[in-house]
């Protein structure tokens, strides 16, 4: 599932299916350094990472370049089979809507309600309410938001904007599943819980990727994990 | 609570009120309609409908004042007889008249009586000043067929040689002048409205940028979530257009007041040389148009600035 860097094997590329592929990728922001430095990996569909290191060790920025907020400066990145720095603007959106993601930092909008929050990835798609409505209040319940539906973000408690973000990022079942910190501002009993979504989602189909800090999540899975030091990317189990 | 407000109403079977509401009263967006762009913006659109209804208004009004003057002045000839010290003018106004009558294209002739002239006069010289023995030229005026005049320059010959010291004065110069001030007027009135729809644009432009601007953060949780531009267009240009609409009703309402209350001041008023008795009834219509176009040029700069604003981003 996971392929350490390094590997110029020539026919890689043909033999292992992708769904995230990173080729020597650097990346800073401006002038600065250097925050990632010959990054090399790869993600497989249905595979399920961790990704563990210290604050400030390129987590983030990571996980930026997999949900295309950010260009690399240097190295190459196919996402779907497709070049990330050759992709056209307007190509995008396309590629976005097959990840999901978790921001460390929830990233709510905070004049919609709960409800409205987690169907705009349905909405921006198109699609009309009555044909998502039933679903989303489902996972509403699902991650305990239930009789928080028309609550709007400000008056939400830390833990309740945590299940909301997660809700928003699995609502559309993506592809690919990114998520920040996702059991940061929960008690162990509901990280507990939203770990099992995730590996539930993973087993329905979907990649899923966490980037934490907690130790015990990571044990819980047994998943592999990619440990981010100084900007490198080492792998572990 | 808005939704369920709506459904009722469809249930009434108020469709088509429903949908013209909908146009007035803003649904939920995604994008925070209030913020910068509310209240405000609303009041400035409104003024400035305001203002481009009066020059539009204006415009027409002049346009159509002027359209009649030239068909009322082509379709008349005034015959000017001066007195001469050896001939009887009676006789000579005699004389023109049967010139001119047997023309062709010449429908009717009236002379003017002495009494006629002087009291043409009366407002120059006072009343009872005129003497009698003042030398008073005499008119006739003359009204022709404007779809198949006379020839002027043949019956101005004719009727010099049979009344030495007649003059056929075609209006033109005098109508020629009148148009030329008249078309100025309207071309400043459509300049008016020209300056009025391009500080629109720039305030609906600025506006737009401010309103981006304000909500970067949800603009791009919207593109990360997998949003198009032409989402976030959608969504900021119905926030104008309901802007556009209800500025631009504002503004339509107290136009309309404007110029019921110049046709309730009566004949005093006047814009533009043209004697107002508020607007003509065949161009309020037209005014109704502005506060439409108000709205389309509102959400065509909001969607164009959005999609120029959006390329700048990832």
């Amino acid at each position: 599932m996971f392929s350490p860097s390094h590997v110029p094997n020539p026919g890689f590329h043909d033999t292992v299916p992708s769904m995230i592929r990173f080729e020597n990728v650097g990346m800073r922001y401006g002038m600065g350094p250097e925050v990632l430095r010959d990054v090399s990996f790869h993600l497989a569909p249905g595979s399920l990472h961790f990704l563990t290191g210290p604050s400030g060790a390129g987590k983030t920025s990571l996980l930026k370049l997999m949900f295309l907020a950010q260009r690399p400066s240097r190295g190459l990145i196919t996402m779907f089979d497709r070049d990330i720095a050759t992709l056209p603007r307007a190509e995008l959106p396309d590629i976005r809507r097959r990840v999901g993601v978790v921001f460390q930092e929830f990233r709510l909008i905070d004049h919609l309600t709960t409800y409205e929050n987690i169907a705009l990835p349905l909405k921006i798609q198109g699609r009309a309410e009555e044909s998502y409505r039933a679903d989303v209040k489902e996972l509403l319940s699902w991650v305990g938001l239930g009789e928080r539906m028309q609550a709007k973000p400000p008056t939400l408690s830390g833990g309740e904007k945590q299940r909301a973000a997660i809700a928003r990022a699995v609502v559309a079942q993506p592809d690919l599943l990114l998520a920040d910190e996702p059991t940061g501002n929960v008690d162990p009993e509901m990280g507990k819980r939203l770990l099992r979504l995730f590996i539930e989602l993973n087993r329905l189909g979907t990649s899923v990727l966490i980037a934490t800090h907690d130790h015990a999540l990571v044990e819980q899975a047994r998943a592999p994990e990619l440990v981010l030091q100084n900007g490198r990317l080492t792998v572990r189990g | 609570m808005a939704e369920e407000r709506s459904e009722k109403r469809e249930d009434a079977g108020e469709a088509e009120s429903r949908s013209l509401l909908r146009l007035l009263v803003e649904t939920k967006s995604v994008m925070p309609a209030a913020g910068a762009t509310g209240l405000p913006l609303v009041l400035v659109i409104a003024a400035m409908c305001f203002l481009a209804s009066l020059a539009l208004g204006a415009a027409l009004s002049v346009g159509g004042a002027t359209a009649d003057w030239t068909r009322d002045l082509s379709g008349a000839l005034t015959v000017e007889v001066k007195p001469a010290r050896d001939k009887n003018i009676d006789t000579q106004v005699e004389t023109a008249i049967k010139v001119l009558t047997g023309a062709e294209g010449v429908l009717s002739v009236h002379a003017l009586t002495v009494a006629d002239t002087q009291a043409l006069l009366e407002p120059w010289l006072g009343k009872g000043n005129v003497t009698e023995d003042l030398p008073l030229p005499r008119l006739i005026d003359v009204r022709i067929d404007a779809r198949a005049p006379p020839d002027i320059a043949a019956l101005a010959k004719r009727l010099s040689d049979a009344v030495p010291g007649a003059e056929l004065d075609t209006h033109r110069q005098w109508q020629a002048e009148l148009v030329r001030a008249a078309h100025a007027a309207e071309w400043l009135a459509y300049a008016v409205l020209a300056v009025v729809a391009a500080t629109t644009i720039a305030i609906v432009t600025f506006a737009t940028r401010a309103g981006l601007s304000a909500n970067r953060e949800v603009v791009e949780v919207l593109h990360l979530i997998g949003a198009r531009d032409r989402f976030v267009a959608a969504e900021i240009q119905r926030h104008f257009l309901h802007l556009g609409l209800r500025g631009g009703a504002i503004g339509l309402a107290l136009s309309v007041a404007a110029f019921l209350a110049l046709g309730w001041q009566g004949n005093a008023a006047s814009m533009f040389l043209v004697p107002m008795s508020g607007l003509r009834l065949q161009y309020y219509p037209a005014l109704v148009a502005v506060p439409l176009v108000a709205a389309l040029v509102a959400v065509v700069t909001a969607r164009l600035t959005v999609i120029r604003t959006l390329h700048r981003m990832l």
